[in-house]
């Protein structure tokens, strides 16, 4: 069964449509959120009632936690100052603009959804702030998916489309470890540990693509075969923009959009974990 | 030449505390004592060892403190940890127990404590309670590999001590690797990477201790008050 997965929505109606659309005319039927409905984009109470209408089982991202929970993440909520300030910006924006029974829809939301050896999450198994970048450490990367118990971890978060195939792992270990009574001898055991297949898919962006295209992007897998296609789907880029501008929110976010591309939005440090 | 001693998991004892110093004095040459935290605990009153550890006798090494599990959940329950209690504690061995962590430590101590730091590095070393992870991590020998080479990249150290099982081991990563392989809107990318050489060591608690040179990598795990037999008992 072939299944689709979206993420970082960004309050962008006119890519979220388009997405669907894309997603209706192929016959797909079961869809997956990511979250971060909300945050950069002008239509955050049309994404999410758009969303709410579908039905689309959906977990929560750290905009989505933020805007309520408040602005308290560490600063790996934000890769840089600069997208610190902006962020700010379309944070209180974005608080003021979205209804409180939205709020309490976004409230509402789990941290991860599973269906049977699949994984669906915003950032990482351990918080919705963690990147998983596609270069990361190999070993890093795996431990996410196989300490959270499962196959295939979908994710989103860094608005960048990749699947990653971690195989053929292997951690050879010699361990030493002092018997309980004082004065005895070290026991050394060598053992190797043989590492399983496992897949990290991530979903890319919807509204916000950051793979250096404008265009939106999502993943369908399909659970039998395992083929994964990263879907780009053109939409309306340039009126998005132009409204970006005329609300009177930051104009680089109109910039990204219209360049599919941010330099400050890099994770300094990849393996840092969000100490909230 | 540098030679550490490593403690943690007094909870109070002085006479432990007390043992470990005697050993270090008479025959260890040992230049820097870590102590990696649970220096309190429930069981008994913990003042007197807490003054100890803030004021060194002449002459004797001066502690370089961590914050351990107890600590943490004492500074949470008198308000140190913004809206979080002692919930873990609570949890586990319940009220009374938070009761008793309350009793055991002097209010005029939580100044020290809180000024305690979360981990050490030192040169390719992190000193940790638990791990990079949480100060409740507990790592042991049988801890997933995976698990502990992922402790190790958070902090991108060769070595990490940690205290929280309260276990003497070492976890030697010595080989191995994982073939990665990336496919994105700009193509298909190989990478093979290979295992590190890179150890997880567990230090003990209480009266067992570790002595670490880092100059030619030997470590000790002993017992203070205990005869030594350094020779059976150490690795290089």
């Amino acid at each position: 069964m072939a299944h689709a997965v979206i993420s970082c929505l960004h309050a962008n109606l006119a890519a979220l449509e388009a997405v669907l659309a894309d997603i209706d005319q192929q016959g797909i039927a079961t869809i997956t959120c990511l979250g971060d409905l909300v945050g950069y984009g002008l239509q955050p109470n049309e994404v999410v009632d758009l969303v709410r209408q579908r039905a689309i089982p959906t977990c929560q991202g750290c905009w989505d936690e933020d805007i309520i929970e408040g602005l308290n993440a560490c600063d790996c909520s934000y890769p840089s100052q600069l997208a610190e300030r902006r962020g700010h910006l379309a944070h209180q924006w974005t608080a003021e603009q979205l209804s409180e029974e939205n709020k309490a829809f976004l409230a509402s939301l789990p941290l991860s959804l599973r269906r049977d050896r699949l994984l669906f999450v915003h950032g990482s198994p351990n918080s919705q702030h963690e990147y998983l970048l596609p270069d990361m450490d190999a070993f890093a990367a795996l431990e996410r998916v196989e300490s959270a118990g499962a196959e295939t971890l979908f994710c989103g978060h860094t608005h960048r489309p990749y699947v990653r195939e971690l195989r053929d792992g292997s951690i050879r270990v010699r361990v030493r470890q002092m018997p309980g009574e004082p004065g005895g001898v070290a026991e050394a055991e060598d053992t190797e540990l043989r590492l399983p297949l496992r897949r990290i898919i991530n979903a890319g962006s919807v509204g916000e693509p950051r793979h250096g295209n404008t265009q939106a992007t999502y993943v369908i897998h399909d659970e039998d075969t395992g083929a994964v296609a990263i879907r780009e789907v053109p939409y309306e880029v340039e009126r998005t923009c132009s409204a970006i501008v005329d609300a009177g929110l930051p104009t680089i976010f109109a910039w990204r959009l219209r360049h599919g591309f941010e330099y400050a939005e890099r994770a300094d440090d990849a393996s840092h974990v969000c100490e909230r | 030449m540098a030679r550490w001693a490593l403690i943690s998991g007094l909870r109070g004892d002085l006479e432990a505390y007390e043992a470990i110093q005697a050993d270090l004095r008479h025959t260890r040459r040992v230049d820097t004592l870590f102590v990696l935290g649970d220096v309190i605990g429930p069981e008994r009153e913990c003042n007197a060892l807490l003054e100890r550890l803030q004021k060194p006798r002449r002459g004797e090494l001066e502690p370089q403190c961590l914050y351990g599990w107890w600590e943490d959940q004492l500074l949470a329950e008198r308000g140190h940890r913004g809206g979080r209690r002692a919930d873990a504690l609570r949890l586990s061995q319940g009220e009374a127990a938070v009761d008793a962590l309350l009793q055991a430590v002097d209010p005029g101590h939580m100044g020290w404590l809180a000024a305690l730091q979360f981990g050490f590095i030192e040169l390719d070393c992190a000193l940790l309670h638990g791990s990079s992870a949480a100060v409740d991590d507990s790592l042991g020998p049988d801890s997933s590999p995976l698990l502990l080479l992922d402790r190790l990249t958070r902090m991108d150290v060769n070595r990490l001590f940690t205290a929280r099982s309260g276990q003497q081991f070492r976890v030697e990563l010595s080989g191995g690797g994982v073939e990665s392989q990336v496919r994105d809107l700009e193509g298909q990318r190989h990478h093979q990477q290979s295992v590190p050489q890179r150890q997880v060591i567990g230090i003990g608690a209480g009266v067992h201790y570790t002595l670490y040179d880092p100059g030619s990598d030997r470590l000790d795990f002993l017992s203070a008050g205990c005869k030594p037999k350094l020779r059976a008992r150490g690795f290089a």
